[in-house]
């Protein structure tokens, strides 16, 4: 017998936590770089671009679009197993439990537009190599656009860093409800700490 | 296995008794057709609480399994038969170790062997428990077990069908029964080599009870309506602690007792007159004090509040106090109820005392079978609760979970005996089965377009007021005739119900109407078994009124007054009473002479009446002795 | 004289699994601590709803009424409970009473659970003794781990956790919260430990443990207070292993 289910499931878990996360951290890490200004997220960007194309496309691909590809339609596969209740069950860990899966349809339209845009239409297709003066005008000509991003970086950082919570549960790491507690409140204490990270880069378009 | 032929055994009734008898059937190699009113994971064993009693000796206090029959014959008052119960107290330590060996999750000393509480009237130590929710944990059990059996296929469940009658073959063999679906109401006959019933007590009978919902007696009373006798119904156990209600009364379990409770009323002290707290039964019965039987008990609070005026009245209560106990012990030992009586009265009993008061709780008496669980109709068991056997004229707490596991260990191979033995005569034929189906379909339909002036659920609670007023904790010969009297007009009035819901989906109203109709009959043989017995006996305390006393003759009437003393006759209801200042009410006396033989009730359909009989049984054992919890037990 | 204080219940009502559900709203005499069952055995006596139009009594399950039998779990005023003991007292009014439609409805508040009593065969929620029958001793326990073995066994299968699981329904095959920590009471026993890996594969298997998605509903709304969500984080850390086991040991 081969447990199809329980190992997707857990691969699910795993590819969010490490490989996304992974990716996430890149993501805010480098983009943190614009509160240095133009020179220094240019020279982190240009640093990137020193891995080998062939790698650099090998680890694209694999290291971010397929583990992302199966996360989100898997993801789109466990959503549509919930039938989120926080109105009547309004407990803390519910409301958690269904914004995960809100996030998820959000992320699943906002990672489609983001990728589809910078990554393939504006890069691949134009051939602009993304700058800090490209993104300081995408944001700034427009601030829906960096209110959309806002909002979708602030929707992956809580689902991953509620994923943390859950993937201590699912992988049986912290069992007891302190423990639990513990965990919920670390992770969602790096939440916080993100999403103010991402507000400041973020504002630092607008103030330079 | 394999050259046995395929035997087909129904058991009616899911509760400990039903399971253990089907698993035993399936181990025979026989098929089981199990009916329940309700998922056979919640009947009505699970809400025993306090343990069950086995002689394991695991204290240090050499209890040995003699003690444990001696103190079952007389705390049922020798009514028992001896044989019967002598096999149960054999067996006690083997099915403990059976249940434990299937995962109950006993309660265990620090060393890891079962642990064991005291319980009411025994001196040594031998209740087996799984905290206070033993019933629960020792049904899941065997719910678990038999589970394992339906997916071999040795079982096959019919949940949510209610048995009405049981089918005999042209030679009155019991070949079959009648049941509904009591979701779709749809109603088959379904043919077997022997049925057992297993369908627990009666005790829905007084409305408000320690029982469930479902315990109505309605299959024992429609068995009784085709012929089957019935043993000892008038003796009916009163639970001493209950939590009032006006839904139920909720059990309150001896196990209280047992781990330290103390039942009281505050008193005027009659030396220094000083209010104080007066423990009553450990100052009526030194010996025993607060673990005297339930019978017992009951009385003794009876007196203390309703003829003494003690405790609080309207309503009447008593305390039962465990707040002297340290909470992690009680938390450990009766969590499960102290959480209970938090959810229902919303006070700590770990820091108040409770208030409870006697409740009817459960019937000794049932069908009548023999040892091997026979009734008087060939082919129709009885096992559990809803059978008379084990317990005599009072049941001493905690056997029951003993008795109705016991009884299925019986049952269940003999029933298997009886379908191999080729006694059966034919089995039933198409028609036999169509015309047993098509009498309880039109009775049925009669039900449903039924539309008189009258409700049932407000019968129903009539009768319980009728029973509880006349035929309770004491009897007297007045009330009992009026009750059959009353009974009977009850029966009357039945017709004139109507019912509100004509349909013909899951209609539990007219499902009721029919139960009604089954526990106003049975209330008849228990209260007409109740008029007949002229003693005292366990559960069954008759007062002497001065009709009964001017019916008696010389040398009678002699040797009750030599015996009671001063007394006098109360003017109003007749009934003597003392004349020491107290007024205590002066009961018949133990006659073993002329009443110790089991009651036997058989139906007289043409008047709607019970008609008794007396039959002999065992007891030649332990020679009958005087029943007094006030000295420590002698043999 | 004080006028009689009255309770007011609005009741969800379906005629039959495939009719549509509508409302009917009752009025019964307030008495203390008079809870849900007492209230709808009032209406039993006098089926007649605020309008004055009488009706058919409403249908329900009760057993025990003593919470041990798991029976009368329906939704009130929003959330899965047992009725019998739901006081009124403790209940805002008027009194939403609803089926747990996580469930097929039968009538009424009637609802069909038997998918919780397969789901125990499905997990293997027996052990496996040899027969009825006496064989001389039975293991010794320790009495701690029976302790963990009684709080879990206290489960009913009411189906309240299931109800308030946003993960069970029409929707899904997870069995629930119940069963799925049930495999873990046997595991627990001395006798029942031959058979985990048959129980612990069980749950590896569609609709098992992996679609629990830790809402932690169940713990909340068990009103038996078994520590589920520990439980089934410990079933989870067992699952893996056994997983492990079954990938390196063949």
């Amino acid at each position: 017998m081969f447990h199809t289910t329980f190992y997707l499931r857990r691969l699910h878990s795993l590819v969010g936590l490490l490989v996304l996360g992974m990716v996430l951290f890149e993501h805010i890490f480098t983009n943190s770089m614009a509160l240095g200004g133009a020179p220094v997220l240019n020279g982190a960007l240009a640093t990137m671009e020193l891995i080998p194309k062939p790698i650099f496309l090998a680890l694209e691909v694999g290291a971010i679009a397929v583990p992302l590809l199966f996360h989100a339609i898997y993801g789109i596969y466990i959503c549509r197993q919930a039938n989120n209740n926080p109105g009547r069950y309004g407990y803390v860990r519910n409301w958690q439990f269904a914004f995960q899966r809100w996030t998820a349809w959000l992320l699943v339209f906002f990672l489609a537009w983001h990728v589809f845009d910078l990554r393939i239409f504006t890069k691949a297709i134009s051939g602009t190599p993304i700058s800090y003066e490209l993104l300081h005008s995408m944001f700034t000509g427009n601030p829906i656009i960096a209110v959309l991003y806002i909002i979708g970086m602030f929707a992956a950082i809580f689902h991953f860093c509620n994923g943390i919570t859950t993937f201590c549960m699912t992988w049986g790491i912290a069992k007891g409800p302190r423990i639990q507690n513990v965990v919920s409140l670390c992770s969602m204490g790096l939440c916080a700490l993100l999403c103010l990270i991402t507000l400041v880069f973020m504002g630092s378009y607008f103030v330079m | 296995m394999a050259n046995k032929p395929e035997n087909k055994i129904i058991v009616v009734g899911g509760g400990l008794s039903g399971l253990m008898a089907a698993l035993k059937i399936c181990e025979g190699g026989g098929k089981v057709d199990l009916f329940s009113y309700c998922p056979v994971k919640r009947s009505h064993s699970l809400c025993a609480q306090g343990g069950m009693n086995a002689c394991m000796d695991t204290k240090g206090e050499h209890d040995s399994i003699y003690e444990h029959f001696d103190d079952t014959v007389y705390g049922g008052d020798f009514l028992a038969d001896q044989l019967a119960v002598k096999g149960m107290v054999e067996a006690a330590p083997k099915l403990v170790k059976m249940f434990d060996r299937m995962g109950v999750p006993f309660t265990r000393t620090a060393e890891g062997v079962l642990d064991l509480r005291n319980f009411g009237g025994q001196k040594n130590k031998r209740t087996v428990f799984a905290g206070s929710t033993t019933g629960q944990q020792l049904l899941y059990a065997l719910d678990e077990q038999v589970r394992r059996w339906e997916v071999k296929g040795g079982v096959k469940k019919y949940e949510f069908w209610e048995f009405i009658k049981i089918i005999k073959n042209k030679d009155g063999v019991c070949r079959g029964i009648v049941a509904q679906n009591m979701n779709s109401n749809e109603i088959v006959s379904f043919p077997a080599d022997v049925v057992i019933l297993a369908t627990g007590g009666p005790g829905q009978v007084y409305g408000r009870c320690t029982a469930s919902t479902i315990c109505n007696g309605s299959a024992v009373s429609a068995v009784y309506q085709q012929g089957a006798e019935i043993g000892n119904p008038e003796f009916l156990q009163i639970h001493p602690t209950a939590i009032p209600g006006s839904d139920k009364n909720r059990l309150m379990s001896e196990a209280c007792r047992g781990e330290g409770g103390r039942v009281w009323v505050y008193r005027e002290n009659p030396e220094t007159h000083e209010k104080e707290r007066w423990y009553f039964l450990e100052d009526m019965y030194p010996a025993y004090g607060n673990l005297v039987p339930r019978d017992v008990a009951s009385r003794a609070i009876y007196k203390v509040v309703v003829h003494m005026g003690l405790g609080m009245q309207n309503p009447n209560r008593v305390y039962l106090d465990l707040s002297h106990i340290p909470a992690d012990y009680l938390e450990r030992k009766l969590g499960g109820i102290l959480e209970m009586y938090g959810d229902f009265v919303g006070k700590d009993p770990r820091k108040v005392p409770m208030e409870i008061f006697p409740s009817i709780h459960y019937s000794m008496g049932g069908i009548w079978v023999d040892r091997e669980h026979h009734t008087n109709i060939p082919g129709l068991m009885a096992s559990g609760e809803c059978d008379y056997q084990y317990h005599g004229a009072n049941r001493l707490g905690a056997n029951s979970l003993l008795s109705a596991t016991y009884s299925g260990t019986i049952s269940g191979p003999e029933s298997l005996r009886l379908a191999r033995s080729g006694k059966l005569g034919d089995a039933l034929t198409e028609a036999e089965l169509e015309a047993a189906r098509k009498e309880c379909v039109e009775e049925f339909d009669r039900i449903r377009a039924m539309n008189g002036p009258e409700n049932a659920h407000q019968m129903h609670h009539e009768l319980g007021d009728i029973m509880y007023k006349y035929v309770s904790v004491e009897r007297d010969n007045k009330g009992l005739a009026q009750c059959m009297k009353e009974l009977h007009e009850l029966l009357k009035r039945w017709e004139n119900i109507g019912v509100t819901d004509h349909g013909n989906w899951a209609n539990q109203e007219a499902m009721f109407v029919r139960q009604l109709r089954n526990m106003i009959i049975y209330a008849m043989a228990i209260t007409k078994s109740a008029l007949l017995r002229d003693e005292s006996r366990g559960a069954h305390a008759k007062i002497v009124l001065k009709s009964d006393y001017d019916q008696w003759d010389d040398a009678k009437k002699k040797a009750f007054d030599e015996k009671t003393g001063k007394y006098h006759f109360d003017a109003e209801t007749g009934r003597a009473m003392t004349d020491d200042g107290n007024d205590d009410l002066v009961f018949f006396g133990r006659d073993d002479e002329k009443f110790m033989y089991t009651t036997v009730v058989s139906f007289d359909a043409a008047n709607n009446e019970p008609e008794v009989s007396y039959r002999e049984f065992e007891h030649s054992l332990i020679k009958p002795r005087l029943r007094n919890y006030a000295v420590a037990k002698k043999e | 004289m004080a006028e009689q204080k009255k309770v007011r219940l609005v009741i969800e009502r379906q005629d039959g699994p495939n009719d549509k559900p509508y409302t009917q709203e009752f009025e019964v005499d307030y008495r203390p601590g008079l809870n849900i069952v007492a209230a709808l055995m009032e209406i039993q006596k006098n089926p007649v709803t605020v309008d004055g139009k009488k009706v058919a009594p409403v249908v329900w399950e009760c057993n025990c009424l003593e919470k041990v039998c798991g029976a009368c779990m329906m939704v009130i005023n929003g959330k899965a409970r047992q009725a019998c003991c739901s006081l009124v007292d403790n209940l805002e009014q008027p009194i939403h009473l609803a089926p747990a439609r996580t469930f097929p409805v039968i009538r009424d508040l009637l609802i069909d659970r038997s998918v919780m009593f397969e789901s125990l065969k499905r997990i293997h929620g027996w052990i496996e003794v040899d027969g009825t029958w006496d064989v001389k001793d039975a293991p010794i326990q320790n009495p701690h781990t029976a302790e963990t073995a009684y709080e879990i066994s206290h489960c009913m299968t009411c189906g309240c956790c299931l109800e308030a699981c946003p993960n069970v329904g029409p929707q899904s095959d997870f069995i629930g919260p119940s069963p799925t920590v049930q495999a873990y009471l046997f595991n627990l026993h001395p006798l029942g430990k031959f058979d985990a890996p048959t129980r612990l594969n069980a749950l590896m298997e569609k609709g098992g443990i992996t679609s629990c998605g830790n809402s932690q509903n169940c713990v909340e709304a068990c009103p038996k207070n078994i520590k589920l969500t520990t439980y089934l984080a410990q079933l989870n850390r067992d699952v893996n292993k056994q997983a492990l086991k079954n990938i390196f040991n063949k």
